[in-house]
């Protein structure tokens, strides 16, 4: 047969192999069973090295650990020996390898570092005969060894034929080797007492051993995660879902719960009965509870009739007083308590798995899987089974064992498909199970009363201790009240005894297929996991084992085989994908997570705040913990530094926590809990002092001055372009603002000085914010200022493209959608720049180094990746800077020279005159003049305007012109000009009239001689000036007298006052001033020199004799008007009543008239002198 | 909408032979394409009708629909400059009722598509006084200021220059293609270059793109001649993007011809007319297939519209159609 072969039959079947097989490996290599112990120890050792680290509570796990090799190298040594007893005795000496069977485990466990003990051990004379029938599990065990040592030599592994069992078929080698087949049952007969007796001893060691190596196991990993929380930080993620798990946990508990509740009470209230029925008021009964109640019970017995209770109530009562009693516990159970409790705790432990045992913990719901009822005829799950154990239904640890079995076989049956999630949990749990079911002590239930009575049929037969037979059940008792080593070893008691036939009918038929299993399981940890050596003498205690005949069976092993592809697919994909750090981290902190993540999902409702809700508070206990944890870190970090500060936070933790009491350890770390702890300061932040006491200022570290610029455009190329674009804008925005005034003034006859607002706008300033102090690197989170920039910004896009202003409103939305764009490119970059590294070659070796790995995408790329994204390229940035910036400007630059060309076409008539002239008066642009401004640039009332009372009446800051009158009379000047040049170069103006002298009287007409001959006498025969080439305002008739609207002539003394509104006419005629060409070139200057006219040129040539000549000329208007009524005589009528009313009103009514006169020249401006000289 | 058969069969083939097209598309084909172009028209009505109404005028005007194609650079400059051609024909036309007189010379430009872009140029060197009115848009840099900018001659308007730069890549292949034809040929060539879905057609038109339903206001004929123009472009672009994806489609089987062979693929396979069987005056016609392929291109979500909805942006189910 070959060795694989051998291999299976050897093995359990069923059993979930390792995949790499290193266990065929050893086997060839002739070391077995120590190799696979030694794998223990190995697997262990990386927890001592991990757990040096912390340093504390793990001694013990070293002194476990090192129990191990020890065990494994007595074991290697007692097969040795064992070998040698085998050649010596024949078959006939079974019975001395019963004893050594026996004998060995107490040897090595009483005194593990004697060999010789050992080897003389088998030689020792036999023990006594046998009382009771041994344990077979020694056997078992024995054959275990017995197999591989059978394995090392190949020819001898035989098919196991064996027509019984498949138990017998391992042992048959070891037999045929041994030169004996030693039937199991056959041996367990030949054990002795003292040898069944020390064999219950190994047997609680190492079960003992077993339950402390797996909680120390357990602790091991939480010590290890408890390491990694300060090492790693854990999102909460998961927590959700823990929540989530431990709810449904918690829900299918309270579900078990309330239907126990029902049981339990017709439950109770029939043991109630029982028990009154049952109990005698004796003190033993009660005395078996406990040695130190004693005296009170016997207080009791005595003061019997006194107490008012019954029997069963006070019992009920004892056993409620006595500490550390659980609630199992039964005085007619023997074994109950130990059982239950453990099987209790396994069964919890097994539902806290939420991750894996969610879909374990409910009955399979018919809607859910309508046909699993046809597949699984044994349903069963975590909850039934919670619910069977407190409704005590178990009554051995087989049975508890086999119904967890039976909810993983069930998956796997009905879960077919090799990647099934559900089949993935399953194997989960199972090997959970696996690693837990051996903390269940191997105990089977029976009632005292049983076991009493066997007892004192054993006491009959041993003339020993009858005494000690009475004490046993006060013992047993007694042991339930103080658990620990010597309560498992002598409650377990009772269920040793069940292999000798008086065990119950319905333990006896359900027991015998779960100790393979539960044995295979073992086998099946060890090879897996490394994880505890499968105890050697324990267990299994089963003859009739190995024979697969229960349905169970056949299904277990059809799950099994199944189970193992699950297996391999599971490590292939699920869980190996996990971080295991991770993993541990989720399992062992999973409780403590659902626990917080339940509390804070209570503040919430629905999406809201549950403002009704109380608030998490400050815990005295969560301080403490953390305060510990932190000293703990503290003195983890290093130990060197002297400690204390964690003294005095130790101090100051121990006195906030006075009177707390303790509360159990949370594995969760500190951050977790936010409701404790307090957040470190700053190393810049602390107080510290100096040597004198004075307080360091460590400010200047930390604190810095935000730079200059930060929220301002940065200085560049296409800044400066959009800057220059916008300045350009606004240049030609005047000039239309300009433009816009000029052709109104045209349309309009009269304008207003506000009428036009001036077209001012300020030039682009920047502002930075002042200078500003910050706290630590980084940018600027102030929102409101980024927003106004980025605001700012935007409106100056705005006004690039053309907008003059904007609604508060659209600015603010187009600004979050620019903010919200910025978002998308940061995430998008972002999400590029966090992209794994890869490492920088190809060849693997060089992906250890750190140094080797590089950013899978490099700057401009990741640049261009975004950008692309968000959809914009390259060419668009570029197309934008050129079509919309550059070529803008430039169009920009063609629109405000076309523009400034269309205002000096406006404005041609005046300005062109500089030009000819060659004087440039406004070369400097057009501005002064249309503006008006130019009077101040000679500081001068140049106008008069002061003197006219004009400053006053248009409110004149300066003696500028106003632009309206300026520009009107540049009009008035154009149109005027354009029908008197013609007029002009058509006719030239005829040659002056000579002035009247003494000497040129006489050539006038005889009529007039004797009057101009008075006038000359008058003015001192001066040669008489014509009103005509006075100036305007001098004439006699330059103050109208006007007529009011009432009809009344005014009285003279207003006629000398100002004239109270402009004058609206068109200015005087200037031809008699001597311009000589009427082109249009001159026009301006003409007006200038009009009015300079009016008050300069009068002055020089009249200089001084102001004064005089304006009694001079009211003579002479006098004269005129004479001479007018003569030369008017053909006006007849009008002439004459005119005159008549306004001499009889005023002497100036002749001005009056004279006025009229002159209005009538005025209506042909040009020629009137001609005709008023023709005339005169 | 009543009756589905198609209209413009021979235009839209013409304007496919104009745009690169040489061998007979299929009935298939044309009538697909007519559908597209409807859609199109259809979608541009109804849009520049919102936009006309936003502005707070029931009847389009030419700026609306100039607005929807205002990304595209080169065809608002083309269709600018047909506008102000059909502007300058019309001044002559004017003129010429009056004058009766040089009618002839104008033959040419009797296609407004034709002659905007070839005849232009010569006409403009030919009668420097019927100037062209250039067709101002309300965004651009002359709409800045609250005062009209005078024109001025002498500037010449130096982007249309560069914008023109796909029209006048049209010009040189079609020159190119012209260059060695004959004269019967070229007379052929012109004659579809006249092809148009509007000219002397209006009433046609205005049924098959549905007026009356889509727009309430009867568009003017500027409006309809600006959509002549655009249908144009939306065939020619369509069959150039066509005629590209054919040409990668056939350069791919040509690739793997030899393995073709296999016969792996018999889709392919089947329609084509074998391997080294002499093809058919040069190629095949461009298929409804590669319409639609170029269709889907047009049509796909460029990212700058989409950038808004990274990042957990809900990304509409359907996205408006954009217009060729």
């Amino acid at each position: 047969m070959s060795l694989g072969h051998n291999h299976h039959a050897w093995l359990p079947p069923g059993i979930p192999r390792p995949p790499d097989d290193s266990q065929d490996l050893k086997l060839a290599n002739g070391y077995p069973k120590s190799a696979s112990g030694s794998r223990t120890p190995l697997v262990r050792g990386s927890f001592v090295a991990d757990g040096s680290h912390t340093g504390n509570s793990i001694s013990e796990t070293d002194v476990a650990v090192e129990e191990d090799p020890r065990i494994a190298i007595f074991r290697d040594l007692y097969k040795r020996s064992e070998a040698k007893i085998g050649s010596l005795f024949d078959r006939d000496h079974k019975v001395e390898d019963e004893v050594d069977d026996a004998a060995l485990p107490v040897a090595y466990v009483g005194d593990p570092d004697t060999k010789t003990l050992r080897a003389d051990e088998p030689a020792a004379p036999p023990p006594p005969p046998p009382k009771k029938p041994a344990r077979k599990l020694d056997d078992d065990d024995y054959d275990d060894y017995d197999e591989e040592e059978e394995a090392e030599e190949p020819s001898a592994a035989e098919p196991a034929q064996s027509p019984v069992k498949a138990r017998s078929s391992l042992a048959a080698p070891s037999s045929q080797d041994l030169g004996g087949t030693p039937s199991p049952g056959h041996r367990a007969s030949f054990a002795t007492s003292t040898g069944a007796e020390g064999s219950k001893e190994v047997k609680k060691e190492t079960l003992e051993e077993i339950r402390k190596k797996l909680e120390e196991d357990k602790r091991a990993t939480e010590e290890a995660a408890k390491r990694s929380f300060h090492t790693l930080f854990y999102t909460l993620e998961n927590d959700r879902d823990a929540m989530l798990d431990q709810k449904r946990l918690e829900e299918s508990e309270r579900q078990v719960e309330a239907e126990m509740s029902g049981q339990a009470n017709t439950g109770n209230d029939n043991a109630n009965s029982t028990q009154s029925g049952y109990g005698s008021l004796s003190s033993a009964n009660l005395g078996a509870s406990s040695l130190t109640l004693k005296n009170l019970i016997a207080r009791i017995d005595m003061k019997r009739t006194m107490v008012q209770a019954s029997d069963a109530e006070l019992r009920s009562l004892m056993s409620e007083v006595r500490k550390n009693r659980s609630k199992w516990a039964s005085e007619d159970k023997i074994g109950q308590e130990e059982l239950y409790e453990a099987a209790e705790k396994v069964l919890s432990e097994l539902k806290a798995m939420t991750e894996h045992s969610t879909a374990f913990l409910t009955r399979v719901n018919k809607r859910d899987a309508p046909d699993y009822y046809n597949i699984i005829k044994h349903p069963m799950d975590l909850g039934t089974m919670t619910k069977k154990l407190k409704a005590l239904q178990y009554r051995s640890k087989q049975e508890f064992v086999d119904d967890l079995n039976l909810i993983w076989a069930n998956c796997f049956k009905y879960n077919t498909t090799a990647e099934h999630v559900l089949r993935k949990h399953a194997m989960y749990m199972k090997k959970e199970t696996e690693k837990v079911v051996p903390l269940i002590p191997d105990i089977v239930i029976r009632d005292r009363a049983e076991v009493e009575a066997e007892e004192r049929r054993l006491q009959m037969a041993d003339l020993d201790g009858a005494e000690e037979s009475d004490d046993e059940p006060i013992m047993s008792s007694r042991g339930r009240k103080a658990p620990g080593k010597s309560a498992a070893k002598k409650g377990a008691a009772p269920a040793r005894n069940t292999p000798s036939g008086s065990e119950p009918p319905g333990a006896a038929s359900s027991q015998p297929p779960p100790p393979l299993r539960a044995d295979s399981h073992v086998d099946t940890e060890g090879t897996q996991n490394g994880f505890g050596t499968p105890p050697p003498s324990t267990q299994t205690p089963d003859p009739a084992a190995g024979m697969p005949a229960s349905q169970d069976d056949s299904m277990e092993i059809d799950g099994m085989v199944t189970s193992n592809a699950a297996l391999s697919a599971l490590s292939a994909s699920g869980v190996d994908v996990e971080d295991p750090e991770y993993k541990i981290w989720k399992q062992v902190t999973k409780k403590d997570r659902a626990i917080i993540a339940a509390e804070r999902h209570r503040l919430f409702k629905g999406d809201k705040l549950n403002s009704d809700e109380p608030a998490l508070l400050r815990t005295k206990a969560g301080m403490r913990r953390w305060l510990h944890s932190q000293t703990q870190a503290h003195h983890d970090g290093d130990k060197t530094r002297e400690s204390s500060q964690g003294m005095e936070s130790d101090a100051a933790g121990k006195t906030l926590a006075e009177g707390i009491e303790v509360e159990e350890d949370k594995v969760i770390p500190d951050y977790y809990d936010v409701m404790s702890g307090i957040p470190d300061l700053p190393d810049q932040i602390l107080w510290r002092e100096d040597s004198d006491g004075n307080i360091v200022d460590a400010s200047e570290e930390f604190l810095r001055i935000l730079p200059k610029g930060s929220f301002t455009q940065p200085d560049s190329k296409f800044t400066h372009k959009l800057n220059a674009n916008m300045r350009q804008m606004q240049e030609t925005r005047k000039i239309c603002s300009k433009i816009g005034i000029v052709k109104q003034m045209q349309l309009q006859s009269q304008m207003y000085q506000n009428q036009f607002q001036k077209y001012n706008p300020e030039p682009f300033v920047e502002q930075d914010i002042p200078s500003h102090v910050m706290n630590d690197q980084g940018p600027v989170t102030s929102p409101w200022i980024c927003k106004s920039a980025l605001q700012r910004s935007v409106a100056k896009l705005f006004y690039h493209a053309g907008f003059e202003e904007y609604q508060p409103s659209a600015l603010d939305a187009v600004t979050d959608v620019a903010s919200d764009f910025f978002q998308k490119i940061g995430e998008t970059l972002k999400s590029y720049m966090e992209v794994p590294k890869i490492p920088a070659s190809d060849s693997p070796e060089s992906t250890t180094q750190n140094s080797q790995w590089k950013r899978p995408y490099t700057e401009p790329e990741i640049v261009l990746h975004t950008l692309s994204s968000v959809g914009i390229d390259i060419e668009s940035l570029e197309s934008y800077i050129k079509d919309d910036v550059e070529r803008l400007g430039s169009k920009l630059a063609t629109v405000h020279d076309r523009m400034k060309s269309l205002l000096s076409e406006l404005l041609r008539p005046a300005l062109a005159e500089g030009g000819e002239d060659g004087s440039h008066a406004f070369a400097d642009g057009s501005d002064q003049f249309a503006s008006g401004d130019f009077a101040e640039d000679i500081d001068e009332d140049f106008f008069g305007f002061k003197e006219l009372g004009l400053d006053k009446e248009f409110g004149l800051a300066t003696l500028s012109v106003p632009f309206h009158l300026l520009q009107n009379r540049i009009s008035a000047v154009q149109s005027q000009n354009t029908s008197s040049t013609q007029i002009i170069n058509i006719f030239p103006p005829p040659s002056q009239y000579p002035r009247i002298t003494t000497e040129s009287l006489s050539s006038q007409i005889g009529l007039v001689q004797e009057f101009f001959k008075n006038k000359l006498e008058a003015h001192n025969n001066d040669p008489l000036v014509e009103d005509l080439e006075l100036p305007p305002k001098q004439r006699p008739t330059a103050t109208r007298p006007r007529l009011p609207a009432s009809g009344k002539i005014a009285p003279p003394s207003n006629l000398g006052g100002p004239t109270s509104s402009p004058s609206k006419r068109p200015a005087p005629p200037s031809a008699s001033f001597g311009s000589k060409s009427g082109t249009l070139e001159p026009n301006k200057k003409k007006i200038k020199k009009n009015s300079s006219a009016g008050m300069g040129i009068p002055e020089d040539e009249n200089s001084g004799d102001i004064d005089g000549t304006k009694p001079d000329s009211n003579a002479k208007t006098n004269d005129a008007n004479g001479e007018d009524d003569a030369a008017a005589s053909s006006f007849g009528d009008i002439g004459n009543s005119k005159n008549g009313v306004e001499n009889s009103a005023t002497s100036d009514g002749a001005g009056e008239l004279d006025e009229q006169a002159n209005k009538a020249g005025d209506g042909a401006v040009p020629l009137t002198n001609g005709t008023a000289g023709d005339v005169s | 909408m009543s009756d589905r058969n198609p209209k413009y069969r021979q235009e839209i083939q013409q304007m496919m032979f104009v745009s690169g097209e040489t061998a007979e598309p299929s009935i298939e084909t044309t009538t697909l394409i007519e559908e597209i172009v409807r859609q199109q028209v259809i979608e541009i009505l109804i849009r520049s009708t919102a936009l006309a109404t936003r502005r707070g005028v029931r009847s389009i005007s030419t700026d609306d629909l100039i607005f929807l194609i205002r990304h595209d650079k080169a065809k608002v400059s083309r269709l600018r400059t047909f506008l102000s051609w059909k502007d300058v024909r019309k001044n002559v036309k004017d003129s010429d009722d009056k004058g009766g007189g040089d009618a002839a010379d104008f033959a040419g430009a009797d296609d407004p598509l034709a002659a905007g872009a070839v005849a232009g140029p010569q006409d403009m060197a030919a009668k420097p006084k019927n100037k062209r009115a250039k067709v101002g848009l309300v965004w651009d840099v002359n709409s800045f200021y609250s005062v009209q900018v005078p024109e001025r001659d002498d500037e010449e308007d130096e982007e249309e220059e560069e914008q023109n730069y796909a029209t006048l890549q049209r010009l040189a292949a079609a020159d190119e293609r012209t260059k060695h034809m004959t004269k019967e040929e070229y007379v052929f060539w012109s004659e579809c270059r006249q092809a148009s879905f509007t000219y002397r057609k209006s009433k046609r038109f205005r049924e098959w793109a549905g007026f009356g339903i889509v727009t309430e206001s009867k568009p003017n004929d500027d409006i309809v001649d600006i959509l002549g123009f655009l249908t144009f472009e939306i065939v020619q672009t369509l069959t150039e993007e066509a005629l590209k994806v054919k040409e990668r489609e056939d350069h791919e089987k040509n690739r793997r011809g030899p393995t073709d062979n296999g016969g792996e693929n018999p889709k392919k396979r089947k329609r084509e007319t074998g391997l080294f069987d002499p093809p058919e005056e040069g190629r095949n016609p461009v298929e409804p297939r590669h319409i639609r392929e170029a269709y889907r291109k047009l049509q796909a979500t460029p990212n700058r519209q989409v950038a808004m909805l990274l990042h957990n942006g809900r990304i509409p189910s359907r996205f408006p159609l954009r217009l060729i």
